[in-house]
């Protein structure tokens, strides 16, 4: 059981820099997720934390203990790669049984825990093969057997499922959370699934050119983005962004107008009138309608016309143009629309948001 | 307890599909094997020649035209050989030097590798620029001043003054570090992290998964060694201290010209760089496939 502490944490090769003052304090026994898009400096930052990096600014701190000249093997961490990096030459009982066979733990019970973590995890009649006699999900399985037998105060997991394929990935995610509420081992996540990140993480981390951009529950994220950046990063598909200037209590895009609701309105306030700003709604919130539909309270209608339809099962994507603006909207899966159709968009400013010319979310 | 539980999803791979006998894919196979026979059957020839001489006695040597398979075969030779000749004096010597460049440049060559591959430290481009220029130089333009140094240090005429100039050849660093630089580092990370010393990961993570690699420099160095004439011949020119190329040589004198002899020995000093051909053959054919150790 630990706490990851950073402290203006900073990696850069030579003159570039790949994470940038990360300050962050990572609960005892939390499942913290890591999210952003691919080189944003996630696995940079988690190597870190192993030692397989060096630290090039700040301080990274287990349970207090300042471990940025710790060599790895001795901060007590435990890593599951994302290409697994089990050992070919070895059987899986030694791939296992490895980390303790390297810390001197006596043979007979190496094989006693050997034996009970592969039970946990599923491998018992596998023991004696080796990794390439496994199938992906089994190697990754392995590779978390090995990490969790020395019972480390930190796991760190490096896009462990995205060589999965989608049906396993599900299956492990809810797997790893079992295991993590079991162990209560303070976990540090890393990925670019966003479902992931708000399926799993208590906590999830947003990160863009190795800067963090928004710590918070994946709910709280997903509802009050810091920027366009985490807004955009979180929910399928995309949040809808236009862009426009504020004109008193109305947002006017381009060829639209949107009056705004109080919540936004007190957002505004935040800016001087004229400001360029862009109004963010998820597709979510909008709904279509045939037909005309009277405005009320938080809910705007625009007039629309079909531009593109997408059906996935279970909802529907419907996008529509409104003045010289594509907005995505996602409806009832049934909904009978078709391309060129003339529809009403109902936008729910309720979880609306204003974003400045900086891309800062202007009610935060 | 609570067992957590993964289902798997294995797919069944279907058998391959059977083909009949005279199928095109195995008469052109038959193809390849009656030219790979008689490509095999011309390169043993010679091969052949020397081993039916050595069991020639002198007189017959030059029947014309040759008898590919002796009358009376005799092992005249080779005991003339052993009796007369300090022939087992020079395949100790032999074996003594190619079996220690072999094995000494094999954990210099891997380490250097290794280093050369995954460390980091200051110097290393420059360092490694150096080894590459050196693969360039021919060991004729070294014979010379590499003697003088041995003379210096007083190491001719010893096992050391034969082995070291052996250990300096570029090749196998360079070989080593292609393979190790082929290996992902997360295998190093992983076993950093399982609390493995810089010495450990490239003892039981590193060494493991080279062996082929391993192999092919090792049989390409023994063969090399074994084979070596030039530095033998002048490090080392006390008869007791010659290696079998040259003592081989010392069979011929100015006078005479003894082919039986010559070919016993000749079929003797072949005999160990055959053993550990037939022993290594399956490592070494995998390890002469590139990409043999890609996952
Ligand atoms: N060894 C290295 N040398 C130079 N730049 C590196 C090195 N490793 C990573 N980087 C750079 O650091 C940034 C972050 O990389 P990484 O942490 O691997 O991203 P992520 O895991 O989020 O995809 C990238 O721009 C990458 O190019
Ligand atoms: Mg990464």
């Amino acid at each position: 059981m630990a706490q990851v502490e950073f402290i203006q944490v900073g990696k850069s090769y030579g003159e570039t820099g790949a994470v940038h003052n990360v300050n962050l304090t990572v609960d005892d026994s939390e499942f913290l997720v890591l999210l952003g898009p691919s080189g944003c400096g996630k696995s940079t930052l988690l190597k870190m934390v192993a030692g397989l990096e060096d630290v090039t600014a700040g301080e990274i701190r287990i349970d207090g203990r300042v471990v940025n000249y710790v060599k790895p093997g001795d901060r007590n961490v435990a890593m599951v790669f994302q290409n697994y990096a089990l050992y070919p030459h070895m059987t899986v009982q030694e791939n296992i049984g490895f980390p303790l066979k390297m810390t001197k733990v006596p043979k007979d019970q190496i094989r006693e825990r050997v034996t009970r973590t592969a039970a946990i995890l599923g491998l018992d009649g596998l023991l004696d093969r080796r990794p390439e006699q496994l199938s992906g999900g089994q190697r990754q399985r392995v590779a978390l057997a090995r990490s969790i037998i020395r019972e480390p105060a930190v796991f760190l997991m490096d896009e462990p499922l995205s060589n999965l394929d989608a049906q396993l990935r599900v299956q492990t995610r809810e797997e790893l959370l079992k295991l993590h509420e079991r162990l209560q081992t303070t976990t540090i996540y890393v990925t670019h699934d966003q479902i992931e990140a708000m399926t799993m993480g208590h906590r999830i981390v947003v990160m863009r050119s190795g800067v963090v951009q928004q710590v918070g529950r994946p709910q709280d994220v997903y509802d009050n983005p810091a920027n366009t950046f985490v807004a955009a990063f979180l929910g399928s598909p995309r949040i809808n962004l236009q862009t426009g200037k504020l004109d008193g209590a109305t947002f006017g895009g381009d060829g639209f107008v949107v009056p705004l609701n109080s919540k936004l309105a007190g957002a505004a306030s935040a800016v001087t009138a004229g400001s360029d700003v862009a109004l963010g709604v998820r597709p979510e919130d909008i709904e279509v309608r045939v037909g005309a539909v009277e405005a009320s309270g938080d809910k705007i209608a625009l007039d629309g016309v079909v531009s593109l339809v997408e059906p996935v099962g279970s909802d529907l994507y419907v996008r529509a143009q409104t003045g010289n603006v594509d907005w995505m909207a996602r409806t009832e899966a049934r909904l009978p629309v078709e391309p060129g159709q003339a529809v009403t968009l109902v936008l729910n400013l309720e979880h609306a948001h204003l974003f400045g010319e900086d891309g800062r979310n202007l009610a935060s | 307890m609570v067992e957590t539980h993964f289902p798997e999803l294995d797919a069944t791979v279907p058998p391959p599909p059977r083909r009949g006998i005279l199928s095109t894919a195995s008469l052109y196979k038959l193809a390849i094997y009656i030219i790979l026979i008689v490509a095999a059957f011309i390169a043993m020839v010679p091969f052949g020649y020397v081993v039916s001489t050595s069991l020639k006695s002198t007189m017959s040597l030059f029947a014309y035209p040759p008898d590919w398979l002796p009358d009376e075969p005799t092992l005249d030779n080779y005991r003339n050989l052993i009796d007369r000749y300090p022939f087992w004096r020079w395949l100790m010597n032999s074996a003594i030097v190619a079996g220690s460049v072999t094995l000494i440049k094999l954990v210099v060559d891997s380490m250097a590798g290794y280093a050369f591959a995954k460390m980091r430290f200051p110097g290393k481009e420059p360092l490694f620029l150096l080894v590459l220029i050196s693969l360039m130089v021919p060991f004729a333009a070294l014979l010379i001043p590499t003697f003088i140094i041995v003379r210096e240090l007083g190491l001719l005429n010893t096992y050391w003054g034969l082995i070291l100039p052996g250990l300096a050849s570029p090749i196998g660093i360079f070989m080593m570090r292609q393979f190790i630089e082929s290996l992902p580092s997360d295998l190093e990370n992983a076993a950093r992290l399982d609390g493995c010393s810089e010495f450990q990961i490239y003892r039981r993570v590193i060494l493991p998964l080279i062996k082929p690699g391993l192999v092919v420099l090792g049989v390409f160095t023994f063969m090399t060694q074994w084979t070596s004439y030039l530095w033998p011949l002048v490090a080392a020119t006390k008869p007791q201290m010659a290696t079998l190329t040259v003592g081989a040589r010392s069979l011929t004198s100015d006078f005479t010209q003894d082919w039986g002899l010559n070919s016993a020995a000749a079929v003797l000093s072949m005999l160990p760089m055959i053993l550990v051909f037939i022993f290594l053959q399956r490592y070494f054919i995998a390890g002469s496939i590139a990409g043999a150790l890609k996952e």
